[in-house]
Order: C-alpha cells, then structure tokens, then sequence
C-alpha cells in the first residue's frame, strides 16, 4: 500500500508547488468531486513515498505547470481534451486524445518554448524537404499509431508522435461495471500487461478496503508477473532481430517466446495470463504440478535463452544498428518522468517492485545502464531476464500451502494508488470509490503514456533507416497509453 | 552469420503439422465457455448472466441460458457450471454462412489492420511467423499495401478515428477481397462499449469470416486464415457433451 503525504495548494501556485517538490511526477490529472467542484490532483514521487497534491479549480483555466515540469505536457493536454480546463501557457495546447477533423492534417506542431514539449527540434526548410505521416495503418503487424516525420531523404528533421487512436474508454468502463468484474476490464487495457494492470488495479482497491492478499497469492502474483516480463521482454528483442533482418535470431527469439505463451496457456489457461489476478488475491492456483512445470520448462528454456543470446551479443550486424541509435539523455528522461527500461536504459534508478514494494518483492538489483541508447535499453531488458528467471526461482520456493483469496472487504475513504512494475515501467491506477461496493473515478496511467512523450527526442539527428530499431526499443503499448 | 547458421540447423524441427494433422491444446486452456442449449435455466441462469461481462451469457424470453460465443472473452468466470472449449477450430462464416466470394487456394495476401485492439492479437499474428506455425509454409503472407491484399485482417472493437481508416484500406483492395475479424473484440465489440466504439467490425464492414477468442491463438488465427481461403471448412459446432473433433475436415490444398 502506498502511503501519500497530502498538500493543497491553489491551481495558481501548482505550477511552483511541483516544482518545489522535485520529485517524478506520477501523475496529474482533473476529476470531480463529490460536492460537484472540480480540482487537479498531482502524484509526485517523494523520499519515502509519494506525495499528493490537490489544488481546486474555480475557473475554465489556470497556469500550465508544464512551463515549469516539462513531465506534465501530455497531462496538461490530456485534462484539456477531457475537461475543457485551459493549461495557460501551455507550449503546446494542441488536442492529444481528442481526435478531430484537424487531426486529419497532415502539419507539424508548433515550436513550443525551451522548457517545452518540443526543446531543441531542429527545423529544415527548402526544396525537398517533406513531411509523411507514417500510420495509423503500418507496414506489418503493428497497433495503430502515426507519426509525422520531417526529412529530406535520410535525416529525421523532426518527428512528432500522433496516438490516441485506440481510445476505448477503459476509465469510464472500469468504474461503470459491476466491481467484481473490473478487473477484466484492466487486464485488457494493454493486452500484453495483463497481469501488471490487474495488480496495480487491485492494489489500488485492496488499499481502499484494507484488504489483505494471503502469502500463497503473493508468491503466485510475483510468477506471473515474472513470468510476463519474460515475454515482454522476448517481444522487443524479436522486433530488434526483425529490423535487422537477422531471420535465423527472429526465428530463435520467436521460438523461445512461444514457449513462455505455451507455458503461460497451460499454467493458466490464457497465452497472456489473464484471468488469475483478482482484487483480495488469485483465482487460479499454481498447484505442484503447475508450479513444476514452470521450473522444469524454464530450466530448459534458460539454457537454450542463453545459447541464442550469446550468438546475438557477438553478431556485429546487429550490435551496429543499436549503439548509439536513439539516444535518450539521463536529463531528458528525469525531466520527462520516463519509467521501466526506458529510465533506466539512461541511468535513473528506479523500480516500482522495488520502490513500492508490493506481493512480497524482497531486495533485488535493479538494472541500469548508463549509455542511453537502443542497446542500453535491450542490456537493461537482458539483466532483467536474468532477474525475473531468480524471482521466479524464489517464489515458486515459497508456495506455503494457504488460501488464494480473501474477499474483498467494502470500500472506504476518498482515494488510493495502486501500482505496479509491467515489463514497460511503472503502471498506476488511481481509484476512488462512491458507497462499499462502486467505483466512482478511474485514473489509470500506463508506462507507454510517459515513455511516448520523449518519441520526438530519441530521432534528434537521427536516421529514417534507424526508425525501427529505435521505436522497437522504447517497447511501447499504443493500446496501454491509449486506453 | 556462420554461429546463426549452426544455431539454426542445431535444433529440431518445432513446426505443427496442421492443418494437416490436429494440434494438441493444453489442458484446462479457456479457448470459450461451452453451453448446451437449455441446460441451464431459472434463477441460476440469472446469476451466470450477471457475471458475464461481455454479455455473452443471457437469458431469453423461456428463462433459459443462451450463449453467444463471438463475445466469449474465455474469463471463466462461468466455469463451475459451464465447460469450457479449449478447441481452436473456432473461426465461422459470417454473412449467413454463404460461400466466400472466391476461395484462395494457392495463396492469401493479407492487410492487417488494428482498430483499437489490446495488443496481445498483433502479437499472436505476428507469432504466425515464428517456427511453431510458420504461414507461410501455406502459403499466407502478410502485405505492406491492401492494393495488394485478398484478405483484411482486423483485429480490436473500431474505435471512432479508426474507422475511417478501415474504410480507406477496404476500399483500396482489388476485388475479390475478404474481410476476417480476429478477436472477440473485433468480433463483437467484447467488452467494450459506449462511445469510443463501433463495437465490431460488423458494424462497418461485412464480415466474411469470425475468428473469436481473447486473443485467439495462433493455431486458431490459421483455422481462420485456411477458412477464409476456402481450404478448410467450417468446424462442426461443439457442445460441451462431446469432445470436439480436433480436426472437422480434412484439409484441402495447400503446400502442407
């Protein structure tokens, strides 16, 4: 549970307050209260914990605090789609969710200030130079996302992200269902984070209900989890070996992730492990059988993981595409609040497992790699496999015999954050409920939120031949950013 | 690129033999819920209904349990009273079970276009390339542009700035040209509902051929793909009486 110092302060003063602070900004959003009255609440990471900062607002505007934490921009834009409040002096107050007729045109965002969303792009202008929207429809298998890139042929001028196309309304729906079944809705806001959404969804309301998850739970939570990092992690690596049209390595890195969803469909019945978190604790035991199983095929995988990535990390081919290309600066990734192997692929150390700990994570050594470029972001994601196959070794060792599940008990109070570590970075729920048993807000920010608006930075002087490799390892969830 | 070379002959063969022999799924795999028509009734069914949040389950005008399987998401929530499929012949015909427009024997070109999807379908698309299944072995393949595609492959509930996208591809393809929904949610809308949505791709498109699931596997996107290429028939129905036959016809064609 994750406790949070509480301020107030005018919508005015945010700006200053945040600042002040100093912290990560988690989150920062506009909801009404019950009263009716509406405020901006921001979740600011803190010494010790977090911080939240609720600030009323009166009016249809009040300062942007993006000016003064660049973090907020796509916040501030976000809570001028959904709510109509003006962010003034926002260096960008384009629509972000809302997709209008103007979003159909094919032009280039302003310039905003330094401090802004789009510091340091530098502008082509003259014969040849041309903007092409690339998407929502993409060459291959891809989710819908589009992205305006600038070039004169090779050199990415500038490139501006366009998503929002996959809004489902997840929000809405997670408070609308019945609240036994909300967490169906969470696992399905980014397909391939099922069982990180559905923790951090379930932290958030086994805080309101000061519900307790037995020990037996906690050790099954930390294998799934574990166990889709692995796959997640295995997805990027694919996509890599794709780009650099090293078939023999797509096929092998493609085999070994089939085997973890083989893994995943017999333990749990679902490819993506859907379907076993549940607020209170699991639905699904992992009985000895089930348990020996994943031991026996991860001994085995392991051995055979370790075979292929050898090769990889000797074939020149590929290690050529990836250093240097993409790079994201240590500044740049605080000043923006990057979270998962994006932050710490450019040296910020940070981990919601081991930050806010939860399920019964004990100390672990977070990977971290200084360099900040696509190959720092896949060396993190390598260390981390290694980490999650010893996780999953610890907990599949302390599967005591106990219940799965205590049933959740009513809600009570004004709000609480749940969070988890997905395979992308830290993803957060904020719940608050209406009576025992309904929920009557939902805030929900998934890692790819933050780590999509540093899109435009990674292509600074970059090639249009690296745009690949350098999507590929930011490892990101249009459907989860979306939502 | 000599050690990828040993690497690659190193292992054994992995790829399935289907469709021309079956493919085992794993035990207590949630493929779809199962129901005899009328087996459950009264106050029960009441209660099954109400935890069914894709309102697959419903009860009709006699008080009896009905099931409709392309908006099954697998949760197994009704698991204790109803069996569950873990079958992956699921794919069926849409427009009233009429002949598609023209089979595709030899080869399928295929669009993929997301509509507002989880992200966990693409990823099983994409595993059609891995070893296990390998497509193009069947000669299906995955095209840059739809004016090159028989088959548009859309997966996800089509969201509102999706739609006219969708719409754009489809009309762009060359005709005779098939449209396949992956996913429950493409199927149906699933679970999702409300404004953001169309809720299926029906709603837009004539659908040509259902592929329910959530996600579908693999091994039943190529049921689906083989389906909408007139190489397979069309599974018999299962019923939770029965095992289901791993493999309703015998395949046609293909280069297998």
């Amino acid at each position: 549970m994750i406790e949070l110092q509480e301020r107030a302060v005018s919508s005015a003063a945010l700006a200053a307050e945040l600042e002040g602070i100093g912290g990560r900004l988690m989150m920062l959003f506009a909801h009404e209260l019950p009263d009716g009255g509406r405020e901006l609440c921001a979740i600011v990471r803190a010494a010790g914990g977090a911080v939240r900062v609720r600030a009323p607002l009166g009016g249809g505007s009040y300062p942007a605090v993006t000016a003064r934490v660049p973090a907020a921009h796509w916040f501030e834009r976000e809570i001028h789609d959904l709510w109509g409040v003006v962010p003034e002096g926002h260096p960008r107050p384009e629509p972000l969710v809302r997709h209008g007729p103007e979003q159909r045109e094919v032009t280039l965002p302003t310039d905003g200030d330094a401090r802004g969303e789009h510091r340091g792009a530098e502008r082509l202008s003259g014969p040849g130079v041309f903007v092409f929207p690339y998407g929502p429809i993409r060459s291959g298998v891809f989710e819908a996302a589009q992205f305006l890139v600038q070039t004169g042929g090779e050199d990415v001028a500038y490139c501006a992200q366009r998503l929002y196309f996959k809004r489902r309304g997840a929000e809405r729906r997670i408070c609308e269902v019945p609240l036994e079944l909300a967490v169906l809705v969470a696992e399905r806001v980014s397909g391939t984070s099922s069982v990180a959404h559905a923790l951090a969804f379930s932290h958030a309301l086994e805080a309101l209900s000061g519900t307790e998850v037995p020990e037996r739970a906690r050790a099954i939570r930390r294998i799934l989890a574990e166990l889709e990092r692995l796959y997640n992690h295995l997805e990027v690596t694919v996509r890599e070996c794709e780009d650099a049209s090293l078939t023999v390595a797509q096929a092998q890195f493609a085999a070994l992730k089939e085997r973890l969803h083989r893994l995943a469909g017999a333990v749990v019945g679902n490819r993506f492990l859907r379907g076993a978190v549940v607020p209170g604790g699991v639905r699904l035991d992992l009985d000895g059988a089930a348990s020996g199983l994943i031991g026996d095929t991860l001994r085995e995988w392991e051995a055979d993981y370790r075979r292929t990535l050898a090769v990889l990390l000797r074939t020149d081919s590929f290690l050529d595409r990836l250093v240097s290309a993409g790079p994201l600066s240590e500044r740049d990734a605080l000043d923006f609040a990057c979270v998962g192997p994006v932050a710490r692929g450019s040296g910020i150390d940070l981990d919601t497992r081991r930050d806010f700990p939860y399920d019964g994570y004990g100390p672990f050594a977070v990977a971290r790699h200084a360099d900040g470029d696509a190959m720092a972001r896949m060396e993190v994601r390598f260390q981390e496999i290694d980490t999650s196959l010893e996780l999953i070794r610890q907990a599949r060792g302390s599967l005591a015999p106990g219940p799965l599940r205590n049933p959740l008990r009513a809600l009570a109070g004004d709000g609480a954050l749940g969070a988890a570590e997905s395979a992308r970075g830290e993803t957060l729920y904020w719940l608050e409920p209406d009576g025992p048993d309904r929920l009557r807000f939902c805030k929900l920010r998934a890692a790819s939120f933050v780590n999509y608006g540093i899109f435009n930075r990674v292509f600074d002087s970059q090639v249009l031949t690296d745009f690949a490799f350098i999507e590929h390892s930011l490892g990101l969830s249009p459907a989860g950013c979306d939502a | 690129m000599i050690r990828w070379f040993f690497r690659g002959v190193s292992q054994r063969r992995l790829t399935t033999r289907y469709p021309r022999g079956p493919e085992p799924a794993p035990e207590g795999f949630r493929a779809r819920a199962l129901l005899e028509p009328g087996a459950v009734s009264g106050e029960r069914a009441r209660e099954l209904a109400a935890v069914c949040l894709p309102g697959a389950l419903a009860v009709d005008e006699h008080g009896a349990l009905t099931l409709e399987d392309t908006r099954c998401i697998g949760c197994g929530l009704c698991a204790g009273e109803l069996a569950m499929d873990r079958g992956y012949e699921l794919a069926r015909r849409g427009r009233g079970g009429a002949a598609l427009p023209l089979p595709f024997r030899h080869s399928l070109h295929i669009r993929h276009v997301d509509t507002g999807s989880d992200g966990a379908v693409e990823q099983e698309i994409a595993a059609l390339l891995n070893p296990y299944y390998d497509m193009h072995r069947l000669g299906l393949f995955f095209t840059a542009s739809p004016r090159h595609a028989d088959a548009l492959l859309v997966t996800g509930p089509v969201t509102a700035p999706m739609e006219p996208a969708l719409r754009r591809a489809y009309e762009a393809m060359p005709e005779p040209r098939v449209v396949i929904a992956a996913g429950t949610d493409a199927c149906s809308g699933g679970i999702w509902t409300g404004p953001e949505v169309r809720g299926g791709v029906d709603r837009v498109l004539a659908v040509d051929v259902y592929i329910p699931g959530d996600p579908p596997s693999p091994i039943a996107l190529l049921h689906g793909l083989l389906l909408a290429a007139g190489r397979v028939a069309e599974a018999a129905p299962a019923s939770a009486g029965r095992e289901r036959p791993m493999l309703a016809a015998a395949a046609r064609g293909g280069a297998g």
